[in-house]
């Protein structure tokens, strides 16, 4: 069970309150009625899928309630960092 | 035609557990949320204290406020007060972007106590209980098992647990297991 | 019984003598004793038969590793526990314990004879014969092996014990109690963190409670590791948890223990759990979990009295037990003669010392000699006899891979001593990387994943010197008097003079796998370690290969003539022994197995017999039999109450949340098709909700209480995720918002009333609401009193019926059901559950998400386009609305079925088609998703998913089941009262 930092209780907590909520940064469109199927399809399926280092949302579900995005590595597991909802996404170390 | 329901919380605690495990009385909740900018100028307008960090707990009388997320906060208060504060949050509808939902029925307290109180919560939450990364006046949301609570320290060994009133029998089975166990010792 | 104790060793209770039964004959030992060194005391070897060819086997160590020894231990019924070993088995005063594995006896044991039709069983056997034919395997080949293979029996009663589980922090873990254990926890101790020492055994000490005779600081052992633990139990910080087995090491230092907490204990107290599941999170994890010595492999090396020298060091120097009377030693390591030289002084007849190497250092020579013993160097072990018990042995000379002279030599026991493997079990689960070292022969720890440093031996330092150096952060406060640990080589395979074929040589004792059955996997082209193991099964048995692993991978490596890295390494995997399910489960049985809702009417439900069904956690009432009626005659009984005069139902599982804030209507709007902005305060609307795909995801009662705050309701096993969906757009989609979610499914109970009665009943009851259908219509909501307590009174109908939902708070409920129950004699109210519901809203033709919709079915499928605000710009799934395949022909869409046959009630699941009389596979066009006998309608109805169903209303579809195919006409889904007037009674 991992540990992980909610950026928002500024606690690192166990793994078991919280859940995964999918890929980080994808917004929804602001007009989907002006979006082509193709565009609509990729916004709703297409995801990267990620081996390494992936931004993704996770949710503090039995803690703060709120969602966050965070810096993982899919091949560890582990957590780069973790930052709030609207911040600039973190760079990734070469 | 005038008549009088019966409350009940829908749990029973079992004999062995006194002492160490209560059911709170029924309680005045309040899920209160407002944006953390509008904290200060809230609680002039009201006199409610509103702590300013997640985690961070105000006592005023019967009065306790959890802040429990960023704009979010569990208010618990004496039943009888009811009224009075149905009125003030009318009063201020006006004044502050905020919600009010009443959830007095909708969580379950119990007031663990006694030298065992944080290893009874340990069977089943994962958070470190220590006074140094635990300390009293702290409160949060975690899980107990399948449930989730909401877990306050009021003194060094007393804490007081909540829980949606569907959980508390199964929670209540737990401590009953603890203390059988612990009995026996 | 003192034959073979020697007064003078061993830490054993001799004041304290106890009985125990072994396959049915007492036996005497003493407290302190495993029921291993027990049964040796008493002189018994042969305790088990081995898993395929039923071969006479004893003890092959005195530790966790043993993969030979096991019993069944028996406490009484329900207490039984398979696969014991006797070697980690406290032994207490009326002790019960059985051989397996055997049939009629221990020692006459009908399965021995797959000893001699061993060319029947190589390595892949089962994989090659019993391929054909397929259906004899779960009849004949499966019940035959599992009859003849296998080790202990399953338990067969429900198992007696409580167990407990507790979550644990601390600074600093340490796992294992040698001296490098010790050492580490004493200087852990003296920085502020908490600290926690594990040690799997009964006693703290490791290696130290089988080496009285060295000296730390000029302290003996035991007085050094009496001094040092009453030190540890002296601080506040420190936590000494003895019989605790770290099962598992997983991310973050999260560790699973199983501590052991009654199986040593005579009575048996019902209320003290048998183990506790800790779950350890720490700071750091210091690893000083020790190395077990290795076999040799040679041809017979399992009889009974063949053992690994530390084991017999260890039933000497710990329980002053005597494993043999003419005891000889097999070494390529210089460890084993530490043994030898410890049997030697204790005054036990040594009948030879073979050692593999030519020559072994002057200091061990020396020693030797001093004792009046010799060293046949260049020697191996080519063979050994006796049926129960080793005998004597074939010690031959080699050179230059050649077998050039064999002696018989007479022994009773026979020491191994293949070097040290170190226990790098838990350093891998951390998923830290490996490296080989040669000069060991094994894999070490090389970089770690998580927090933890590895000490001792499991870090392939060996020699007591260098390991308290190592355990005390490489300070050297300790001077330690002991014995050189020298070196070895690494001696795998052995020349042999004998058919290869024939001989059979343990690799892994517990799977009966032979160095023989590795070199034919690897002539059968299996040159991955990964392979061999799933092949022969080597390693893969409940000890996980401790003791063979490393001698499978080197004469792997061997056969395929490669270096050792890279023929690989296995993978550890948790547990690290084995464990039981009690353990695992840790306390969650019975009834906090499993969270079971209830709704504060739950007990009035029980009390009126109600049969209960699981919905999402929750339990409700399906329905309320009275005496010999079945389900049916119940729901029909219940129905036509209902549509007749008054039922009353407990909907309070309902999910429901509270929307509130100056943009709750703006949030409705995007969240549900419908449109919300000009619903007005007090009234109601059916809310459908979509996912980003256009799929319906739920739907419910969506009640404006106030122009800022809505009362939204869900369906009872989708409300978390409705929750969840809401809270992700409110917090990460529209920020700007200002609207907030609050969960109150919990906080009111419901309580329906369907019926044209429902009116009357209720009326007396409520303050403050004018419940005139003129100020209270269909689809309204009010804010009221009913008996004295707060209610939002919904009037909704899911039945058709004059309905409504009274809301209260959630501890009200049961007194108002039954305030309601009471006072609705007068109208035969009655209580119907879930079943009753289902068919009262599909004879309306009311959808039920997740049953007539599967996640790929669209508001337009389901015929409820009306329910899409058409003006709205955007909603959540509109989009998707417009897909192409979205709008394309042929979609399955949702239609009514009447059976040509009103007596036959489909089958939901039931697939459908045009033409009954087309070769099969036939063309399915559709399936039934509801399906009920209708009291009112008197005859079936059903609901189904039909491609471009609705044009084929009026027309015939066939059903085709085993036994007949149905004719099915196709109807509207509305089958009662298609104009809704029965909501309108006065």
């Amino acid at each position: 069970m991992l540990l992980i930092r909610c950026p928002y209780c500024q606690e690192e907590r166990p793994e078991i309150e919280f859940s995964y909520a999918g890929e980080a940064h994808i917004a929804r469109p602001l007009n989907p009625d002006d979006l082509s199927d193709e565009s609509w399809a990729e916004y709703l399926f297409i995801r990267s899928n990620r081996r390494g280092l992936h931004y993704e949302r996770w949710l503090h579900a039995h803690g703060c309630a709120q969602f966050f995005n965070a810096l993982r590595d899919t091949v560890s597991d582990k957590f780069e960092t973790t930052y709030k909802i609207g911040e600039a996404r973190p760079q990734v170390k070469k | 035609m005038s008549y009088k329901l019966k409350s009940d919380q829908g749990v029973i605690l079992a004999d062995l557990l006194a002492g160490q495990v209560t059911l709170m009385a029924d309680q005045l909740r309040y899920s209160l949320r407002i944006k953390s900018q509008d904290r200060t100028a809230f609680t002039k307008a009201c006199g409610i204290d509103l702590p300013n960090k997640i985690g961070q707990t105000i006592i005023q009388n019967d009065r306790m406020v959890f802040c429990v997320g960023p704009d979010e906060y569990i208010l618990i208060d004496n039943p009888n007060l009811r009224e009075t504060l149905k009125q003030k949050f009318e009063q201020l509808a006006d004044k502050f972007v905020f919600s009010t939902t009443d959830i007095s029925h909708r969580n379950i307290g119990f007031k663990l106590s006694g030298k065992q109180a944080a290893r009874m919560i340990n069977i089943g939450c994962p958070l470190d209980l220590s006074l140094e990364t635990f300390p009293v006046g702290k409160c949060t949301r975690s899980v107990f098992e399948s449930a989730e609570i909401l877990i306050f320290r009021n003194k060094e060994d007393e804490f007081q647990l909540e829980t949606w009133r569907s959980f508390a029998p199964y929670m209540a089975r737990y401590f009953e297991k603890f203390c059988l166990e612990n009995e026996s010792l | 019984m003192t034959i073979n104790r020697k007064e003078t060793h061993g830490r054993i209770n001799r004041d304290k003598p106890i009985k125990f039964s072994f396959d049915g004959k007492i036996y005497s030992a003493f407290d302190g004793d495993s029921l291993a060194s027990a049964l040796l005391a008493n002189g018994i070897h042969l305790v088990a038969r081995s898993f395929k060819y039923h071969r006479p086997r004893g003890f092959l160590s005195a530790g966790s590793e043993e993969p030979n020894a096991l019993v069944t231990f028996d406490r009484g019924q329900g207490r039984v526990t398979s696969n014991v070993r006797a070697t980690t088995l406290e032994i207490f005063d009326g002790l019960v314990a059985y051989s397996q594995n055997n049939w009629p006896s221990l020692k006459f044991d009908i399965g021995a004879i797959n000893d001699f039709f061993y060319m029947l069983f190589p390595a892949g056997f089962y994989n090659k014969t019993f391929m054909w034919p397929k259906s004899f395997w779960d009849k004949v080949y499966e019940p035959a092996i599992r009859k003849m293979a296998g080790l202990g029996p399953a338990p067969i009663d429900e198992d007696a014990d409580k167990y407990a589980s507790l979550y644990s922090h601390c600074e600093t873990l340490i796992v294992g109690s040698g001296p490098a254990g010790i050492a580490a926890a004493l200087s852990a101790c003296e920085k502020p963190g908490r600290v926690i020492l594990i040690d799997e055994q009964n006693e703290f000490g490791g290696s130290l409670l089988s080496t009285p005779n060295l000296t730390i600081n000029a302290i003996p052992a035991w007085q050094w590791l009496k001094n040092s633990l009453a030190i540890l139990k002296g601080r506040q910080n420190v936590t000494l948890l003895a019989r605790t087995t770290v099962i598992g090491y997983y991310h973050d230092n999260f560790l699973g223990a199983v501590e052991r907490i009654t199986d040593h204990e005579k009575d048996i107290n019902q209320n003290k759990a048998r183990e506790c599941l800790h779950r350890i999170r720490a700071g750091e994890v210091i690893l000083a979990t020790g190395a077990i010595e290795r076999p040799l492999v040679f041809p017979n090396n399992d009889r009974p009295g063949v053992m690994l020298a530390s084991a017999a060091r260890s039933y000497l120097n710990r329980y002053g037990v005597v494993v043999g009377e003419k005891i000889a030693l097999f070494t390529c390591h210089d460890s084993g003669y530490e043994v030898i030289f410890d049997l030697a002084d204790a005054g036990i007849s040594i009948a030879c010392i073979m050692d593999v190497r030519d020559q072994v250092s002057d200091n061990i020579i020396a020693a030797t000699k001093t004792r009046g013993l010799e060293i046949r160097t260049s020697t191996i072990v080519t063979n050994t006899s006796g049926k129960f018990r080793i005998s004597s042995l074939h010690a031959s000379r080699i050179n230059d891979e050649k077998i050039t002279s064999t002696e018989e030599i007479i022994c009773d026991c026979l020491l191994m001593c293949g070097g040290w493997t170190p226990s790098v079990h838990l350093f891998s689960h951390s998923k830290g990387s490996l490296k080989w070292q040669e000069n060991l022969g094994a894999y070490i720890p090389d970089t770690p994943n998580e927090n933890t440093i590895s000490i001792g031996a499991c870090n392939g330092t060996f020699g007591l010197t260098d390991i308290m150096t190592e355990a005390d952060s490489g300070q050297s406060k300790y001077t330690v008097d002991d014995m050189d640990f020298g070196s070895g080589i690494i001696a795998a395979t052995f020349p042999t003079k004998s058919d290869p074929a024939k001989i059979k040589a343990f690799v892994d004792y517990q799977n009966d796998v032979t160095e023989k059955d590795i070199n034919l996997a690897v002539r059968e082209g299996l040159k991955s370690i990964e392979h061999v193991k799933r092949y022969t099964t080597t390693g893969m048995a409940t000890d996980q290969g401790k003791t063979s692993n490393l001698n499978a991978l080197q004469i792997t490596a061997h056969a395929v003539a490669k270096p050792v890295q890279q023929v690989g390494l296995t993978t550890f995997r948790p547990p690290f022994t084995p464990t039981t399910f009690g353990a695992l489960l840790g306390g969650k049985d019975g009834d906090t197995f499993h969270v079971t809702r209830k709704t504060p009417i739950d007990g009035w439900a029980d009390d009126n017999g109600a049969i209960f069904e699981p919905v999402a956690l929750w339990r409700r009432a399906r329905y309320f039999p009275r005496e010999g009626e079945d389900m049916l005659a119940a729901v029909n009984r219940e129905c036509r109450a209902t549509r007749e005069s008054l039922g009353i139902f407990d909907a309070s599982t309902l999910g429901k949340i509270e929307v509130v804030g100056p943009d709750a209507a703006e949030f409705m709007n995007r969240m549900y098709t419908n449109p919300w902005m000009m619903l007005k305060s007090g009234s109601c609307r059916y809310g459908l909700m979509l996912g980003e795909d256009g799929y319906i995801m739920d739907d419910g009662v969506i009640g404006r209480m106030a122009e800022d705050r809505f009362h939204v309701t869900t369906t009872t096993g989708g409300a978390p995720r409705v929750f969840r969906m809401m809270e992700d757009y409110r917090q990460t989609e529209w920020p700007e918002l200002d609207v907030w979610l609050t969960s109150t499914t919990e906080q009111w109970a419901v309580i329906a009333l369907n019926g044209p009665n429902a009116r009357k009943l209720l009326e007396p009851f409520v303050e403050g609401i004018d419940l005139n259908p003129e100020s209270f219509p269909h689809m309204a909501v009010r804010e009221g009193r009913i008996c004295g307590v707060e209610t939002r009174l919904f009037r909704v109908s899911f039945s058709g019926e004059l309905g409504f939902e009274i809301n209260v708070p959630a501890h009200y409920g049961r007194a108002l059901w039954e305030v309601l129950f009471k006072a609705g004699q007068q109208y035969d109210i009655t209580p119907y559950g879930t079943e009753t519901m289902h068919v009262l809203r599909a004879e309306k033709g009311f959808i039920i998400v997740g049953q007539d919709t599967d996640g790929t079915v669209s508001p337009m499928d389901a015929g409820m386009s009306w329910a899409i605000g058409k003006k709205k710009k955007d909603f959540v799934g509109k989009r998707s609305l417009n897909r192409s395949d979205i709008v394309a022909k042929g979609r399955k869409q949702l239609v009514g079925l009447l059976t040509d046959d009103p007596n036959i009630v489909l089958e939901e699941g039931a697939q459908i088609v045009a033409d009954p009389n087309q070769p099969i596979p036939m063309d399915m066009i559709g399936h039934v998703t509801s399906s009920y006998w209708s009291a009112t309608l008197n005859r079936s109805i059903a609901l189904a998913m039909i491609k471009d169903g609705r044009a084929l209303t009026d027309s015939d579809i066939y059903i085709p089941m085993a036994d007949q195919t149905h004719k099915v006409r196709v109807s509207t889904p509305i089958f009662y009262d298609p104009m809704g007037e029965r909501l309108n009674v006065l």
